[in-house]
C-alpha cells in the first residue's frame, strides 16, 4: 500500500539521513560526493576508505567507495587499493577480509595514487651512460 | 639449379686451404687484421722512410709472405698513427676508432690541431655530440697528409676529467658546483676588491681571443702582468721583434735546407711533423744536421757537438771544427728550442744563436734563425704583489701554492680538471679546441682557426665570453660582443692574427741581432743544454686533453713495456 | 624556378613539350652563353644584388650567421680525387644538446645540414652576397712543389736514397763512407 504512494520511499530517505547521521552530515555528504545512497559498510582498507554495497540498485552502481575525510575533495579513483579495486570493479564477489586466496608477500609494495598533473609526477630522465665524465675536485683532507 | 650450384669450386680448401694470417700487435693504437693485407708494403717503406723507424718488414715469400715485426714488438713511433691511413685495404686501422662509428653517421668538421705548436690541419669527426676521432687534411705547407700520434688519438681526453659547472672553493676548503651567476658574482667582487694586484699566466692551449679578452681587462684594471707558462728572454729584442721568436724559415723551409744546427731541442717529439721533413730533406736533400743537447734519437744521424752552451760561442768565435761548415752552407737553419730559452741564460743564447745567424750568408729570403716552440699558444704574446691570479688553462705545475701571496685568489679558466684546477678558488668552465672558433697560431706564426665541432659540455661556455662577461660584472666593459668584433680587436693589436693560412715574414733580423748584443745574461756553461722531452713515454702525455686520455695513458704502458723487451 | 631561357625568341619558336623540358635546365653555363640577356644587370652583376628580402630567409639567419666557403678536404685514407676539386659553402655550428627523453641529439638549428656545392669559389661567393650572408673563404694549401723522382734513387750506391734494412750499417755509410769522408783502399 505504501509504494503505490511513495510513501516508502520517503521513510528511505528519512532512513538515509539518519543512516549518515544527521542533516548536516548528509548535506555535506551530498556537497562531497554527489550522492547520498544507503548501503551496508562492507569493509575498509588501510588507508581509511569505506566500501558500501546496495544490491537493490542495479548492476554497476550496486558497489561504492567513500574516500577517506582527509583526502577531502580532492578524491581520486586511484586512490583505491589493489585489494579492494576487483570487488569494487566487480572482479569478484568476494571481500578482501573474507577471501582466502588473496597473496600477501614480503615484497609487495604499500599503494600510491596516480600523481600526474602534482608536483610528484614521472619526469622521464636520461638512462643513457653521460657522455662526458665530469671532474671530480679531491677532497682536501 | 636456378641460381647455380649449391657446392664450391674451391677444392684447394682441403689441402692448402686459404690463406689466413695472424694477427700482429704492434702497439695500442694500430689494430691489425693481416689477413686483409696485399702485401703492398706502403706501411713498411712510410716506417722506413718517412718515421725513420725500421720495424716492420716481411717475412717468407709468397703465399706465405706475412708483413709485420716478426718478433712481437710494438711499432715504436711517434707517426705510427699514419699508416693506418696508408693501408688501401682494412689490414690496420685505429684501435681507439674501431666499432664505434659507421662513416654515414659521422659529420666531418675541419679544424687545427693544438696539442703542438706546428698546427696541423684536421678534420674532427663528430657524431651526435661525441668526437669519435681526428684524422689529418692535407696541407702542404705545415703537415702534408700526415699527423703525430699525440694529436690524433688524444681525442678521448676531451671527455674526462672535464671541467662541467662552475666551481667556487667554499669555507671548508671544499669545492662546490655553482652556477654562473653566483660565480660570476663572486669572481668579480675579488676582482674590484683587488684593483690592479690582478695578473693572469696563459696556458698552452689558449687562444688569442681570450688572450686578447685578458690582457684588455688586466689593461683596464690597470695591470700588465700577463705571461705565458714557460718564460721568453726579454732581453735584446725579446718579443718586440717577431723575428726572435718564431720559426722564420717556415716548415716547408726546413726542407730545402743543407746545413741544420739543432740547439737543445728534440724536434722528433716536439714537433714531429717538423722531423720528418728535415728526415726527408736528410733522405733527398743531402742534408747534415748538428746537435747542440743531449744525445737523442732523432732517427736520422747528426752530428753531436756536445751539450755545453759555450759550443755555441765557440762556433762563433770559430774555434769549432764546426765552424767553417757553418760559414760554407749556403742554407743553413739555426733552429733553437723553446726548453732553451727558458733558462736563465736563455738571453745569452739567443744572442749569441743571432750573432751567428748574422755570420752567414745565405740567399736572400732565406732566414737563418728559428725558434721552436712546444705549445700552441706561446708564439701569441710576448710578478709582484698579487690578489688576484687568473689561470687560463696553465696547467703545467709551475706555479706552486705554496709560491703565492697567502691571500691571492686564483682563478682557474680551463676545460679539464688537472693541477691549475685543484689549487684554484674558483673555477670557470671554458671549452676545448674543438668546442670553440679561436684563432691558433703556430710556431711559424701562422694564423689558423678551430671550428666548433661539438658543444662545450654542461655549463661550459666559450673562453672569451666568460672574459666579456666578467668584465661587465667588475665593471670595465669590454668592447666586443660577437665574434666579428673580437676579430677585430685581434686585427687592430697584430694584423697577422686574422690573416688566417698566410705566415708573415719576419723582419728586422739584423736590427735584433744589434739589441741581442746589448744582453747582459752570460752563458752558463756549468748548466748542460737539456730538453724536457727525450724518450718516447714522455711524449704521449704533455699537457691536460693528453694527460687525460686513456689512449694515450696505454702507449704509455705498452712503450715502457717495450723498452723492457729484448727485442 | 622559371628559367631566362623562356624568355628567348629562339626557344617561342620550339615545339611545346620541348620548351617545358627545356624550363627546368638552369646552369650558370648556360645562362651566360644567352646573348639576349647581356643587357640584364642583375644577372651579369650578381655581387650588387641583395635578394634576401624575397627569399624568405629570417633575418637573423641572414646577419648573424657565418658562411664558410671551402674546397672539401681529400680523405686522407683513400687516394682517389675524383670527390674533390669544388667548393662547398658550409654555416657555422650551432649548439647541439642531449635530449633529455631519449639521450638523442637535438639541435634547433634548421641549416645545420646545409651544404652547398658549387663548381668554381667564384660562383660561391656570388651566391652568398646574393643572399646577404656573411661569409670567408678558407683557402687549401695543396700546391706541392714538383720533385722529379726516380725508382733508381732507391738503388743508389752513394746516395741517402738507398734502401735497406740494415739500418745501422746504413746509417754509417751515409754518413761516412759514401760521402768520400772515409775511404776503403781496395788491393786489386
Amino acid at each position: 500500500m505504501a509504494q503505490y504512494f511513495g510513501l516508502d520511499k520517503i521513510a528511505a530517505f528519512f532512513k538515509t539521513i539518519q543512516q549518515y547521521g544527521g542533516i548536516r552530515a548528509s548535506l555535506y555528504k551530498i556537497y562531497r560526493m554527489d550522492s547520498l545512497r544507503p548501503g551496508t559498510l562492507v569493509g575498509t582498507d588501510k588507508y581509511g576508505n569505506k566500501y558500501y554495497e546496495n544490491p537493490s540498485y542495479f548492476y554497476g552502481r550496486n558497489r561504492w567507495v567513500e574516500y577517506a575525510p582527509y583526502y577531502g575533495l580532492e578524491y581520486d579513483a586511484s586512490q583505491v587499493p589493489a585489494e579492494w579495486y576487483g570487488w569494487l570493479h566487480y572482479k569478484t564477489d568476494l571481500t578482501p577480509d573474507k577471501d582466502p586466496f588473496r597473496p600477501k608477500y614480503k615484497w609487495m609494495a604499500d599503494h600510491t595514487e596516480n600523481l600526474s598533473g602534482t608536483s610528484g609526477q614521472y619526469m622521464p630522465y636520461t638512462t643513457t651512460r653521460p657522455k662526458i665524465e665530469p671532474w671530480i675536485p679531491p677532497k682536501s683532507s | 639449379m636456378a641460381f647455380g650450384s649449391d657446392r664450391s669450386r674451391f677444392t684447394d680448401i682441403d689441402f692448402s686451404g686459404k690463406r689466413a694470417v695472424e694477427d700482429k700487435d704492434i702497439g695500442p693504437l694500430v689494430k691489425t687484421i693481416m689477413t686483409r693485407c696485399i702485401h703492398c708494403t706502403r706501411c713498411i717503406r712510410f716506417a722506413s722512410e718517412v718515421a725513420g723507424v725500421d720495424d716492420l718488414g716481411t717475412t717468407g715469400r709468397g703465399n706465405d709472405m706475412q708483413v709485420g715485426t716478426y718478433v712481437e714488438k710494438m711499432f715504436m713511433s711517434e707517426l705510427s698513427g699514419n699508416i693506418i691511413d696508408l693501408c688501401p685495404v682494412g689490414a690496420l686501422t685505429s684501435k681507439p676508432y674501431s666499432f664505434t662509428a659507421r662513416p654515414w653517421e659521422i659529420r666531418k668538421i675541419d679544424s687545427i690541431d693544438v696539442l703542438d705548436a706546428i698546427g696541423s690541419n684536421i678534420i674532427v669527426s663528430t657524431r651526435t655530440g661525441e668526437v669519435m676521432r681526428i684524422v689529418p687534411r692535407v696541407n702542404e705547407e705545415i703537415n702534408e697528409e700526415w699527423l703525430a700520434d699525440k694529436s690524433r688519438f688524444a681525442y678521448d681526453g676531451l671527455k674526462r676529467q672535464r671541467l662541467v659547472t662552475p666551481m667556487i672553493r667554499d669555507c671548508n676548503g671544499e669545492l662546490k658546483p655553482v652556477d654562473w651567476e653566483a660565480a660570476l658574482l663572486t669572481v668579480a667582487k675579488v676582482v674590484k676588491g683587488a684593483g690592479s694586484s690582478i695578473g693572469a699566466i696563459a696556458g698552452g692551449l689558449a687562444d688569442a681571443e681570450v688572450l686578447v679578452a685578458v690582457k684588455d681587462l688586466l689593461n683596464k684594471l690597470g695591470s700588465e702582468a700577463l705571461c705565458t707558462e714557460h718564460t721568453f728572454p726579454l732581453d735584446g729584442s725579446g718579443t718586440d721583434l717577431r723575428s726572435s721568436y718564431l720559426l722564420n724559415n717556415k716548415i716547408v723551409g726546413a726542407e730545402e735546407a743543407d746545413l741544420i744546427l739543432l740547439v737543445g731541442t728534440n724536434p722528433r717529439f716536439e714537433a714531429p711533423l717538423l722531423n720528418s721533413r728535415l728526415r726527408k730533406a736528410w733522405v733527398h736533400n743531402e742534408l747534415n744536421v748538428a746537435v747542440i743537447g743531449p744525445k737523442v734519437d732523432l732517427r736520422y744521424p747528426y752530428e753531436h757537438l756536445g751539450d755545453n752552451p759555450e759550443i755555441l760561442q765557440n762556433i762563433l768565435c770559430e774555434e769549432h771544427v764546426f765552424s767553417n761548415k757553418w760559414k760554407s752552407a749556403k742554407k743553413p737553419l739555426l733552429i733553437i728550442g723553446s726548453d732553451t730559452l727558458e733558462r736563465p741564460d736563455g738571453a745569452a743564447i739567443l744572442a749569441a744563436a743571432q750573432s751567428l745567424a748574422a755570420k752567414t750568408c745565405p740567399e736572400k729570403s732565406w732566414k737563418v734563425l728559428n725558434i721552436l716552440h712546444k705549445i700552441a699558444s706561446q708564439t701569441k704574446f710576448g710578478e709582484g704583489n698579487l690578489k688576484v691570479l687568473l689561470l687560463l688553462g696553465a696547467d703545467d705545475c709551475s706555479i706552486n701554492k705554496s709560491d703565492l701571496p697567502k691571500d691571492c685568489f686564483v682563478i682557474y679558466q680551463g676545460h679539464h680538471g688537472d693541477y691549475g684546477a685543484s689549487i684554484a678558488d674558483a673555477i670557470l668552465p671554458g671549452a676545448a679546441y674543438t668546442e670553440k672558433q679561436a684563432t691558433y697560431v703556430n710556431t711559424e706564426g701562422r694564423a689558423q682557426e678551430t671550428l666548433v665541432a661539438v658543444s662545450p659540455p654542461g655549463r661550459a661556455r666559450e673562453d672569451w665570453k666568460i672574459i666579456r662577461a666578467l668584465s661587465e660584472i667588475v665593471g670595465t666593459k669590454l668592447p666586443y660582443d660577437n665574434l666579428n668584433e673580437i676579430r677585430d680587436r685581434l686585427d687592430q693589436v697584430a694584423p697577422h692574427l686574422t690573416k688566417y693560412g698566410y705566415a708573415e715574414e719576419a723582419n728586422y733580423f739584423k736590427q735584433a741581432e744589434q739589441l741581442a748584443k746589448k744582453t747582459q745574461a752570460k752563458l752558463d756553461s756549468s748548466a748542460p743544454i737539456d730538453v724536457k722531452i727525450k724518450e718516447l713515454q714522455d711524449y704521449f702525455m704533455t699537457d691536460s686533453i693528453s694527460r687525460a686520455s686513456p689512449t694515450m695513458a696505454k702507449c704509455v704502458q705498452a712503450v715502457l713495456k717495450q723498452k723492457q723487451s729484448k727485442y | 624556378m622559371a628559367s631566362p631561357l623562356l624568355r628567348t625568341r629562339a626557344l617561342s619558336k620550339l615545339p611545346l613539350h620541348i620548351k617545358w623540358v627545356c624550363s627546368n635546365i638552369s646552369t650558370s653555363a648556360v645562362r651566360h652563353a644567352d646573348p639576349s640577356i647581356k643587357n640584364d644587370v642583375a644577372l651579369l652583376n650578381p655581387g650588387e644584388t641583395d635578394i634576401s628580402p624575397v627569399t624568405g630567409i629570417p633575418e637573423d639567419f641572414v646577419k648573424e650567421r657565418r658562411v664558410r666557403i671551402y674546397e672539401p678536404a681529400k680523405n686522407c685514407m683513400q687516394s682517389g680525387t675524383n670527390n674533390i676539386g669544388h667548393w662547398q659553402m658550409e654555416f657555422d655550428t650551432k649548439e647541439r644538446w642531449e635530449n633529455p627523453l631519449m639521450g638523442w641529439c637535438s639541435t634547433g638549428d634548421p641549416l645545420s645540414n646545409m651544404n652547398v656545392e658549387f663548381s668554381t669559389k667564384e660562383e660561391a661567393i656570388e651566391f652568398c652576397e646574393k643572399n646577404g650572408w656573411q661569409y670567408y673563404i678558407h683557402e687549401s694549401k695543396l700546391q706541392k712543389k714538383f720533385k722529379p723522382k726516380s725508382y733508381g734513387i732507391n738503388f743508389a750506391w752513394n746516395k741517402r736514397t738507398r734502401v735497406s734494412t740494415n739500418y745501422i750499417l746504413e746509417q754509417y755509410l751515409a754518413q761516412y763512407l759514401r760521402q768520400g769522408q772515409v775511404r776503403f783502399l781496395a788491393k786489386n
